[in-house]
C-alpha cells in the first residue's frame, strides 16, 4: 500500500480546513492559506510528486508482466505524457496534478489489459468477474477524467501563461 | 458428483442444475463410471483453480487501484486550495473569481 507520511497527511488536512474556512468568506483564513501555500506547501507538494512516481513505478512494474523492456517503455511514455501536460515552466502543483493524470492513464491501460487478457484466455471468464472488473475499471476512468479536468481548471485559471524567474538561486514561477 | 453405495456395489450419479432445481443423473458403474468420475473431478478442479485465479487477480487490482486513493485526495485538496488562494470560489460545480466589494 501506498501512504502518505504522517506529516504530510497532517499538513493536507490542516489546509483543507483553512481551504474550507477561506471558501467561507474568511479573509483572515485567505491570507494564511496564501502565506502557506507560498512558504510551507511545496514541500509537501514535492512529497505527494515523489508518491505520485513511486506509485506510477508500481503501476508499470505490474503492467509490464515481468519484462524489463516493456516496464522501462511504459515509465517512459508515462513520463512523457507528464511533461507534455505539465507545459512550460509548470508549478510544482501543476507537476504533480500531471503526475496523477500519467499514473491513472497507466491504471486504466492496465485495468482494460488484464480484462482483455480474461476475454482471451480459453477458459473465458466468468460473468461475475467481468461485471467486477469493469466496475473497477470504470470507476478509474472517472477518476482519470475528473484529474485531468482539474489540470485544465488549474491551468486555466492560472493563467495561459507563466514568467520564470530566478530570486536567489531559487526558480519560481509568476502568474502573469 | 457422488457415489452411492448399495449393498456392496458403487453407483456414479451426476448432479445437474436445471430450473432452479438440482437433478440427479445416474451415469454408471464399473470402470466406465470411473473413468467419468475422474474426468469430472479433473474438470471441477480446473474451475476451482481458475475461480481462485481470478478472485486473485480481482483483489490484486482492486489493491492497485485503491493504493493511490491518499495521494489523489491530497492533490485534490492541493489544487482546491490553490484556486482558492487565488480568489476564485465554487459556484453550481464552475470555478469563478469572486467579484470584489
Amino acid at each position: 500500500m501506498l501512504e502518505l507520511p504522517e506529516d504530510t497527511r497532517k499538513r493536507i488536512h490542516e489546509l483543507q480546513e483553512l481551504s474550507d474556512k477561506a471558501q467561507d468568506d474568511d479573509q483572515g483564513a485567505r491570507q494564511e492559506l496564501r502565506r502557506q501555500l507560498a512558504q510551507e506547501v511545496p514541500e509537501v507538494v514535492a512529497r505527494c510528486s515523489d508518491s505520485a512516481r513511486t506509485y506510477r513505478r508500481l503501476l508499470a512494474k505490474r503492467s509490464s508482466g515481468g519484462s524489463p523492456l516493456v516496464e522501462e517503455a511504459i515509465s517512459e511514455r508515462a513520463r512523457r505524457m507528464v511533461l507534455e501536460l505539465a507545459g512550460e515552466n509548470p508549478t510544482p502543483l501543476e507537476v504533480l496534478l500531471s503526475e496523477r493524470v500519467a499514473s491513472l492513464w497507466v491504471l486504466v491501460e492496465l485495468q482494460e489489459a488484464l480484462l482483455a487478457a480474461w476475454y482471451y484466455k480459453a477458459e473465458g471468464a466468468s460473468p461475475a468477474f467481468v461485471l467486477q472488473m469493469a466496475r473497477l475499471q470504470e470507476s478509474s476512468n472517472r477518476r482519470y477524467l475528473g484529474a485531468i479536468k482539474t489540470l485544465a481548471q488549474v491551468q486555466k485559471l492560472q493563467g495561459p501563461s507563466r514568467v520564470q524567474v530566478n530570486i536567489g538561486g531559487n526558480q519560481v514561477n509568476v502568474s502573469r | 458428483m457422488a457415489w452411492e453405495r448399495r449393498d456392496s456395489n458403487f453407483y456414479y450419479y451426476q448432479s445437474k442444475r436445471a430450473d432452479d432445481r438440482v437433478r440427479k443423473k445416474y451415469v454408471g458403474t464399473g470402470e466406465v463410471a470411473q473413468a467419468i468420475a475422474h474426468a469430472d473431478e479433473t474438470i471441477r478442479r480446473s474451475r476451482a483453480a481458475r475461480s481462485e485465479r481470478a478472485r486473485v487477480e480481482l483483489e490484486e487490482a482492486r489493491t492497485l487501484a485503491s493504493a493511490g486513493e491518499g495521494l489523489w485526495e491530497a492533490a485534490d485538496v492541493l489544487a482546491v486550495a490553490q484556486l482558492v488562494a487565488a480568489g476564485y470560489h465554487k459556484h453550481k460545480g464552475e470555478w469563478r473569481m469572486k467579484r470584489r466589494a
